[in-house]
C-alpha cells in the first residue's frame, strides 16, 4: 500500500481511470442533453408565456390562454423552488411506485436536468425577450405576422444573442449539479468517485481528484462556450454605410480585438 | 364584404382609454381610397393613437374601425392585416436581418409568396427607395434616413391598399428629412392611401390632399391644406398653427 498522497492518486488513478473517464462522460451526456432540450423547453415556455391576451378575444380562447399561463407560472415556480436532488427522488421513485414504470435511471437523470433547467431557462429567456425593444415586436405585428412567426423570426433571434452568456453559465451548473443524481444511482463521475473511495476508504484522495476532472470539465466547456459567443456575436468589423450624424458618411472600420 | 365605392378606411365613434387618461374621445373620419390625408396637432392630441387604433397595435375602448366596409376591430394577424401598413417613427427595421430580408420576411410568411417572388418584389421597392444598394446592409449599419426609407420598401412589399404614416421623420437629423418626405411624396403619385401623422407643416401644405387638425383627443378640423392653412377656422387650430408656421 502506498503511503505517499501521490503514491495513493498514482494508485488510484491506475484502478479506477477508466471508471473516473465513463463518469465523467455520463456526466457530460448528462448536461449537454439537459441543457439542450431545458434550453428549447425554455424557448417554448416563453413563447407561450408572451402570448398576448387580447380583451376582444372569445371567453372560451381567453380561458384556455390564462390557463397554460397559470399552468407554466406554477411549473417555473415548483421547479425553481425545490430541489434537485429532491425532483430526481420524486420522480425516479413516484415513477417506479405509482405508475409501474421502472424508468432507466439515465432516463430519469436526462428528465429531471432538462425539465428543471427549462424552468431556469424559461425565465431567462423571458428576460431576452423583455430586452429587444418593444418597436420589433410592433412592426413583426404590423406586416401581418403571428405571435409564434414574429417569435421564431424576429425577437427569439435578437433575444437569444443576448442571453447566451446566461445559457452557457446554466451549462456549467449542469456539469456540477448532476452530481446529485448519484441518489438515483445514475453512475456519473461522483457516483463512482463514491464507489471508489469506499474500496480503500481513501476519501481525499478520491474527491481530488474528483475535484480536478470537474474542475477540467467546466473550464474547456466555459473557453468552448466563449468562442462559440464570439461567433454567434456577429463579424468582428463591418461597413458602415451611413450615419445620423454625418449625411455623406461611408465609413468602413473594425472593431477593436478584445484582448 | 367588398365596397369597392365608400370610404377605404372608415372610423366610427373611437374612443380610447389610457387608465385615467381619456386619449381618443370619440373620433369619426372617412378616408376615400387614393387620398393622402395628413394628421396634424399638438403632442398629446392622440394621432399617434388613432393610427395605432386602426392598425389594430391598440385596442379601442368604444367604437369600429372598418376597411373596405369591414369591421377588422377583432380579426387576428395575417393577410388582412398586412393590408394596412404601417412606417414608424423608430423605423423598427427587424435588427436581425439585412434591408432585403427585412422586405422578404412577411411576404413569405404573410403572403405565402415563393422566396423568388418575393426577393423580386423586395427588390423592386428598394430601388423605388433608392436603397437596392444597402439591400445586403444590416439595420445598424445604416443612418436614421436609410433605415426609414428601407422601413418604407418593406411595408411595400406587402402591397398594402392603406400606408399609415407615424410620424416618419421626427427622429431623424434635419438634413434627412428630405430623403425620406420625398420617397412618400412619388408614393403619392402612385395612387396610394396614406395617412400621416406629422409635424412637417410644409409637407402637409403641399404634399396633402387632406389636412386633420386633432387636439385633446377629437378631431377640431378638416379640410384641404389650401383652406386649413390659410383661414383657420376654429380657434384652436389658429393658435396651433401660428406657433408652428413661425418657425
Amino acid at each position: 500500500m502506498p503511503t505517499t498522497f501521490f503514491g495513493w492518486i498514482q494508485l488510484l488513478l491506475d484502478k479506477y481511470g477508466s471508471l473516473f473517464l465513463q463518469g465523467a462522460g455520463t456526466t457530460m451526456l448528462i448536461a449537454v442533453v439537459g441543457t439542450v432540450l431545458g434550453f428549447a423547453i425554455g424557448l417554448l415556455v416563453a413563447i407561450l408565456r408572451t402570448i398576448p391576451l387580447k380583451p376582444a378575444a372569445p371567453a372560451l380562447q381567453r380561458g384556455l390562454i390564462k390557463g397554460l399561463k397559470i399552468l407554466l407560472a406554477a411549473y417555473i415556480e415548483v421547479f425553481r423552488g425545490t430541489p434537485m436532488i429532491v425532483q430526481a427522488m420524486v420522480v425516479y421513485y413516484g415513477a417506479l411506485q405509482y405508475l409501474q414504470l421502472d424508468i432507466p435511471a439515465l432516463g430519469a437523470a436526462f428528465l429531471v436536468v432538462s425539465v428543471n433547467t427549462g424552468a431556469y431557462m424559461a425565465e431567462i429567456v423571458r428576460g431576452g425577450i423583455l430586452s429587444v425593444d418593444k418597436g420589433q415586436k410592433e412592426a413583426a405585428i404590423a406586416i401581418g405576422l403571428t405571435h409564434w412567426q414574429g417569435m421564431t423570426s424576429v425577437i427569439l433571434p435578437q433575444a437569444i444573442r443576448s442571453i447566451l452568456p446566461a445559457v452557457a453559465n446554466e451549462f456549467v451548473v449542469n456539469i456540477k449539479d448532476s452530481s446529485v443524481l448519484n441518489v438515483i444511482s445514475v453512475t456519473e463521475v461522483y457516483f463512482m468517485s463514491k464507489s471508489a473511495a469506499g474500496t480503500y476508504l481513501k476519501y481525499f484522495e478520491v474527491f481530488f481528484i474528483t475535484a480536478v476532472i470537474y474542475f477540467i470539465l467546466t473550464f474547456t466547456a466555459t473557453r468552448l462556450l466563449r468562442l462559440l459567443e464570439k461567433k454567434l456575436s456577429g463579424r468582428d468589423s463591418y461597413t458602415v454605410y451611413g450615419s445620423q450624424s454625418d449625411h455623406a458618411a461611408h465609413i468602413t472600420y473594425a472593431r477593436e480585438e478584445a484582448p | 364584404m367588398k365596397q369597392e365605392t365608400g370610404p377605404i378606411i372608415e372610423i366610427q365613434g373611437l374612443k380610447k382609454n389610457f387608465g385615467p387618461n381619456r386619449v381618443l374621445m370619440g373620433i369619426d373620419l372617412a378616408v376615400p381610397r387614393g387620398q393622402v390625408a395628413c394628421l396634424i396637432g399638438p403632442s398629446g392630441s392622440g394621432k399617434s393613437t388613432l393610427l395605432r387604433c386602426i392598425n389594430l397595435l391598440e385596442t379601442s375602448d368604444e367604437g369600429r374601425v372598418l376597411f373596405k366596409g369591414q369591421d377588422i376591430t377583432q380579426i387576428p394577424p395575417g393577410p388582412l392585416h398586412a393590408k394596412i401598413g404601417m412606417v414608424f417613427q423608430q423605423f423598427n427595421l427587424f435588427g436581425n436581418l439585412s434591408a432585403l430580408e427585412n422586405c422578404v420576411l412577411g411576404q413569405v410568411k404573410v403572403l405565402g409568396r415563393s422566396r423568388a417572388q418575393s426577393e423580386e418584389t423586395a427588390r423592386k421597392y428598394l430601388e423605388r427607395v433608392g436603397m437596392l444598394p444597402y439591400r445586403d446592409a444590416r439595420p445598424e449599419q445604416l443612418s436614421g434616413g436609410q433605415k426609414q426609407r428601407a422601413a418604407i420598401a418593406r411595408a411595400l412589399s406587402m402591397d398594402p391598399e392603406v400606408l399609415l404614416f407615424d410620424e416618419p421623420t421626427s427622429a431623424l437629423d434635419p438634413e434627412m428629412v428630405d430623403e425620406v418626405l420625398s420617397v412618400i411624396r412619388t408614393l403619392k403619385d402612385g395612387g396610394l392611401t396614406m395617412l400621416i401623422v406629422t409635424h412637417e407643416m410644409a409637407f402637409a401644405r403641399d404634399a396633402a390632399d387632406r389636412v386633420v387638425f386633432m387636439d385633446e383627443g377629437l378631431l377640431v378640423e378638416d379640410g384641404p391644406p389650401a383652406s386649413l392653412f390659410t383661414h383657420p377656422q376654429n380657434p384652436r387650430t389658429q393658435a396651433f398653427l401660428s406657433r408652428s408656421l413661425r418657425g
